[in-house]
């Protein structure tokens, strides 16, 4: 028993991190129908800007603060300069797949010819260790828990009780009923693009905070993983991102604490194909084919 | 000619074949029927571990230095032939779970997924295929005929390989350019029409992911005959967009267009950056590989979306476009 | 046609339209006026809802001129009519499927004061009372009437001087077809709205319209007084494409 609660706990920390990034990338998704193969390199670039920063003396929270904002603003631009001319260009969904891959494979090799193929890693104390029965934190995991709590229903709420943010869910599902209505579609879009790159920059510091070792590649390997929480959950709904991060998080800690912690993943995608050859549109997401952000 | 330049020319060649062969089977599926199979480097890497233990015999006979499933000896072809037929039932396994049951979208996302796994899978589960190690000491069929110097037994691979890939050149014609092909086609322009015709597109995206599965185990099973090794590390799911790449590069759907594809960007990139005055550190060598691929594959899809040499357009088809066009348009205006 | 005898309402000035450069509507002119009711009718792919769908940006604008209030709004992006005062109902994908209703109205309302905007949902719901009692339903599960009016009342929410409908009443319910065409259209327009319908049942159109515009093949064939329109041969030869 005392096993299972601190995979549990574990579990709850990966959860965490996937939760922040899954929204991310969900978000993004269900507003422009770009499946963003590059969400892990931004991750990747954000944490190393906050990896530059933390070396440079700062303290790695204030670090992470600035791999938000630049997160934002790659996806931003990532966005602007490729993926938007690329789509005015008349290149289709399947298209643009290829076009996020080959963006993703130019920056996470391009960032590797820069640095090297050695590991990195921030100078951050992982603090007091906490225990709740059997859950052992530290203080550093429960602040990533705290953030990633934090995060997920300031998005929720954002997009539930907001005006931008319904507009943001309007667009989701009916952009051109949304353009009836006066929402500026292209700002709204530009948005989706920043808050989904600050939560990659988030994610992307807690992941190589909670790994404690990352290369230039991480963030691109972990994404297949963040992939699986959001189609879990029902890709395009920030609620089912979480409730999807949530499964995998625990499942792969659970798996990895009782089976073989090499092949925790496989379980976690294990499940994934299970529950998607029952329920096609994920868990949580009600409406089949009218996805977006449902609720 | 020196031994040394002979046995480059023969690894530049086959390397050609090996790729030129895996192209075509993902051209059969993404660029004439418009599959997205992001797990194609997973049905080479099938080839490649079948050819192996098809070959190499029981695993203890070598002293058992290496652990993996089974070990048969079969004699040439068989290995061969072996790789393709694991290569088809794959695919058709995991066509059937993919093809049928999902969305598009969600196909592609999901083969993704099980390409990772699967490579997680041979990683950690060592008694599969010797983990991440990878097998190595896989016989070559051509070194197996004594009596010939290691020279002509390596142009006797070579010969195979350019055989092999020339009798799939043919096959792949007969393919794509019969009624068959048109209704391929038709899947990937109009799915809809296809179903009013009464062919089953889902059936016929099944049956391309099971042929161009079989060759891309074919292009493995040469692949690990010539190196004598194989391991996860050649097989990481980015390298399936290597092959997306060549396919787009050539011309999508077109045979020959995808055949100069595959020997300029699963060749000639890494060649030509060994010429670059940039040093010899591997990872930057390998680096730029990658952003040179990268880079060519934005290149064409904005430059020259239809490749370098696109795919070839019935001509029949364009006289009725420019001597209907009056027609066509008051049809549209009756919509 | 002169703009300024116009005042608030739209006006079409040899409009032509279509889609992929291919033109389908030729060289439409008409007028609707303020609160007023100008319907246009024809049969099956005439290009009556293309002529539409060019305003708002879901078919391509080819030719021509529109004015609304004045001022010329042919070719500005869809997300600005609505600030110049022109909304509209599409025919299909009307609502915000997974958004509920009240949602669905407060987005209608996107550029309205944000203090104002509760209360013009309630005034809405005043005026549509099906509604008031399913606010937080989503739309996506609402019959085809309620959802039409839905979407109608969403038009509505930033109170704009001109509507198009986009066939209404297709697929509802003959009861539905009543209220909405009978009874709800009518009060807009008494409200000030000027109104153009584009109706597959034409009787039923023309009888609340003041005047119709009878379009076959992308061409208005026929505009009439909707009260003149007593000989229903004469209608049915338009129809049929003889002059």
């Amino acid at each position: 028993m005392a096993v299972f609660i601190s995979a549990v706990g574990f579990g709850v920390v990966t959860a965490a991190i996937l939760a922040i990034s899954a929204v991310g990338f969900t978000l993004q998704f269900s507003v422009t129908n770009v499946f963003n193969l590059a969400f892990g390199s931004v991750m990747t670039l954000s944490g190393f800007v906050a990896y530059w920063l933390n070396h440079a003396g700062l303290n790695i929270w204030v670090a992470m603060a600035a791999a938000a904002v630049s997160g934002g603003l790659i996806s931003l631009a990532i966005n602007e300069a490729i993926y938007t001319p690329f789509i005015r260009h008349g290149l289709n969904l399947f298209g643009m797949v290829i076009v996020t891959i080959s963006v993703a494979v130019i920056f996470d090799h391009g960032l590797q010819a820069a640095v090297g193929p050695t590991f990195f890693s921030y100078t951050a104390p992982a603090g007091k260790a906490f225990r709740f029965a059997d859950f052992v934190l530290t203080r550093q995991e429960l602040i990533i828990v705290g953030i990633a709590v934090l995060l997920t229903i300031l998005v929720q709420v954002a997009l539930q009780y907001t005006r931008v943010g319904k507009a943001m869910r309007g667009l989701a599902i009916n952009a051109s009923l949304a353009r009836a209505c006066g929402v500026p579609t292209r700002g709204v879009i530009a948005l989706a693009w920043f808050v989904s790159g600050v939560l990659a920059g988030v994610g992307g510091v807690a992941l190589f905070l909670d790994i404690s070792t990352f290369t230039a590649t991480t963030g691109s390997e972990f994404l297949i993983v963040i992939i699986a929480a959001a189609v879990l959950g029902g890709i395009g709904s920030p609620r089912g991102a979480v409730l999807g991060a949530l499964v995998v998080g625990i499942v792969t800690e659970v798996g990895a604490a009782y089976w073989n912690a090499e092949l925790k993943d496989v379980l976690a995608f294990g499940v994934l194909i299970a529950v998607l050859l029952v329920r096609p549109q994920g868990l949580f997401s009600r409406l089949a084919t009218e996805r977006a952000i449902a609720r | 000619m020196s031994a040394a330049t002979q046995y480059y020319i023969a690894t530049i060649v086959v390397y050609i074949c090996v790729n030129v062969i895996g192209a075509w089977g993902l051209d059969l599926q993404f660029g004439v029927t418009g599959v997205l199979n992001f797990a194609f480097i997973l049905f080479q890497a099938a080839g490649a571990y079948t050819a192996a233990m098809l070959s190499l015999g029981p695993a203890s006979a070598s002293g058992g230095f290496q652990h993996y499933l089974v070990g048969f000896k079969l004699p040439f072809p068989l290995p061969l032939i072996g790789a393709m037929l694991v290569g088809g039932a794959l695919s058709a396994v995991i066509g059937l779970i993919t093809l049928r049951r999902l969305r598009s979208d969600y196909q592609a996302m999901v083969m993704l997924v099980i390409s990772v796994v699967a490579t997680v899978v041979a990683e950690s589960v060592v008694g599969l295929a010797n983990g991440s190690a990878g097998l190595s000491l896989i016989p070559n069929p051509a070194k197996s005929l004594t009596g010939l110097t290691l020279q002509t037994q390596n142009w006797l691979f070579v010969g195979l390989c350019v055989a092999l890939m020339l009798i799939v050149g043919v096959l792949m014609y007969g393919l794509v350019y019969s009624p068959y092909g048109r209704v391929l086609r038709g899947v990937r322009e109009n799915e809809a029409a296809v179903e009013a015709m009464g062919r089953s597109a889902t059936r016929a995206r099944l049956q391309v992911f099971i042929i161009g599965g079989a060759l891309a185990a074919l292009s493995g099973a040469l692949l690990a005959q010539f190196i004598g090794a194989w391991a996860p590390s050649e097989w990481l799911y980015p390298e399936t967009f290597v092959f997306f790449t060549a396919v787009i590069v050539g011309g999508r759907g077109s045979i020959s267009g995808v055949a100069i594809g595959a020997a300029l960007v699963a060749v000639g990139i890494q060649q030509a950056v060994q010429y670059m005055p940039i040093g010899s550190d591997p990872t930057l060598l390998a680096a730029l590989e990658w952003i040179i691929t990268g880079l060519l594959t934005l290149i064409f899809l904005w430059l020259r979306p239809q490749g370098l040499l696109p795919e070839r357009r019935r001509r029949y088809l364009r006289r009725v476009k420019t001597g209907f066009a009056a027609t066509k348009l008051q049809e549209s205006a009756g919509t | 046609m002169s703009v300024s005898d116009a005042g608030e309402a739209p006006v079409f000035d040899s409009v032509s339209a279509g889609y992929g450069g291919h033109e389908v509507v030729h060289d439409v002119s008409l007028a609707v006026g303020q609160g007023q009711i100008a319907c246009i009718v024809g049969p099956n792919g005439a290009g009556k809802s293309t002529l539409l769908r060019a305003i708002t940006g879901d078919a391509q604008f080819l030719g021509g001129r529109v004015w609304l209030g004045g001022e010329e709004i042919s070719r500005i992006p869809s997300n600005r009519l609505i600030k110049r005062g022109l909304a509209w109902v599409p025919q299909v994908d009307d609502v915000f499927t997974t958004l509920t209703v009240r949602e669905n109205l407060e987005l209608g309302g996107f550029l309205l004061p944000r203090k104002g905007v509760a209360a013009r949902v309630d005034e809405l719901l005043d005026t549509f009372p099906l509604l008031a009692g399913m606010t937080s339903r989503v739309a996506g599960r609402l019959s085809g009437g309620e959802r039409k009016l839905l979407a109608i009342a969403r038009a509505l929410m930033p109170a704009p001087s001109a509507l198009l409908l986009d066939e209404p009443t297709a697929g509802l319910s003959p009861e539905m077809t009543g209220l909405v065409l009978q009874n709800q259209i009518p009060r807009l327009s008494a409200s000030g709205v000027a109104i153009l319908l584009v109706e597959q049942r034409a009787l039923e159109a023309i009888a609340v319209s003041s005047r119709v515009h009878v379009m076959v093949s992308g061409v208005i064939r026929a505009s009439r007084e909707a009260h003149e329109v007593t000989d229903w041969d004469e209608l049915a030869r338009v129809f049929l494409g003889e002059q």
